[in-house]
């Protein structure tokens, strides 16, 4: 095939899974600037092996995981640099950028507060925690979905969920967020 | 069924959760991202720590807006003249504050070093007084927010110095801890 078949090819496998796959990147990295060099490192990846791609019978699965394991592979090289820089999204709010404002008719001043709330203590769980929480209880994967696009074995997620939820139960009701 | 404060308690949770949003890519994103992906040489060139959504009036409700004019583009602009802003946070309850620069034109490869006062923690960077990195800047208004916990009462300033080639600025906020 020609560069621009290929190219034809490529976008009519992935563009289907565009906005769940950027999703996943923002609840895997928690911020913009990551999601999107996430996102974009994934369909870097993946054109190189648009060969086996226009083979695979789910490219969406495929994707997911390619773009799982990127992001863990980025995390574990993050973890050795001596100097860290400070990234948008490990710091609360910038997530909730897209809810409506005061001028809107659907400003919901309270619920915004709440998810306030929700945004500092989803930063107080560990990757792993807020990972599985996010990626069930947010975003609506089952537990064969994530052990799938993991590799972690579903007891395990299973006992992160309910760790995750148990801690942000407990932070959302000392703060007064739950009743 | 006998209905707990726990049954009720994770119903919200759920709910919460559930809503949770996740923002929509900027326009072009995707056509973007699929033109670099299947372009030969194309390389990411993003290191992009400053947030976009600035004006956000729900940010507003989140977090204290510190603004810092930088105004690298014009060296004349008095900087250390003006009082210095301040913030009060509670111990160990995470405090968003955005910093807010303003410059001429757009710059690349400047150094940003934010410095911590004993005590106080940027989430994320447990035990870390200072942190450093580079980053580029838009012509305009660019933003940083840090989170802060404070874990002890002491207080103190923190500075965010940035440097551009051979010129810097460097930004004061006082931190109280009430």
């Amino acid at each position: 095939m020609s560069t621009a078949e290929n190219s034809l090819a490529f976008e009519r496998i992935v563009r289907p899974h565009f906005d769940r796959l950027y999703r996943l990147a923002w609840r895997l990295a928690g911020n913009k600037a990551e999601a999107e060099d996430l996102f974009q490192d994934l369909l870097v990846k993946a054109y190189g092996k648009l060969d086996e791609l226009v083979e695979l019978d789910d490219p969406g699965s495929w994707l997911a995981r390619v773009m799982y394991n990127l992001f863990v592979d980025g995390a574990r090289h993050r973890k050795r640099q001596r100097l860290r820089f400070v990234e948008e999204g490990s710091l609360p709010g910038e997530g909730l950028a897209g809810l409506p404002g005061p001028d809107d008719p659907h400003y919901d001043s309270r619920r915004i507060e709440q998810l306030g709330r929700l945004d500092a203590a989803l930063k107080q769980l560990s990757d792993e925690h807020r990972t599985v929480v996010l990626l069930h209880d947010t975003e609506g994967y089952k537990i064969n979905e994530i052990e799938t696009l993991t590799g972690i074995p579903a007891g395990t997620i299973k006992s992160r969920l309910h760790r995750a939820r148990a801690r942000l139960r407990e932070i959302l009701t000392a703060d007064g967020t739950l009743s | 069924m006998h209905d707990t404060d726990t049954d009720k308690r994770d119903r919200e949770l759920l709910a919460l959760l559930g809503a949770y949003p996740a923002p929509e890519p900027d326009e072009g994103f995707y056509e973007r991202a699929l033109a670099r992906a299947t372009h030969v040489g194309s390389r990411r060139q993003r290191n992009r720590w400053l947030a976009a959504g600035f004006g956000s009036a729900l940010a507003a409700g989140l977090a204290l807006w510190m603004i810092a004019g930088a105004f690298l583009g014009n060296p004349d602009l008095p900087q250390t003249d003006a009082p210095i802003p301040g913030i009060t946070m509670a111990l160990e309850e995470p405090r968003t504050v955005n910093l807010v620069f303003s410059s001429a034109a757009a710059l690349e490869r400047a150094t940003l070093t934010v410095s911590l006062p004993d005590g106080v923690e940027l989430a994320g960077f447990p035990g870390q007084r200072e942190i450093s990195w580079q980053t580029s800047l838009d012509a305009g208004k660019n933003v940083l927010p840090l989170t802060l916990i404070a874990l002890t009462p002491a207080g103190g300033e923190l500075t965010a110095r940035l440097e551009h080639e051979h010129r810097n600025r460097t930004f004061r906020v006082r931190v109280n801890i009430g």
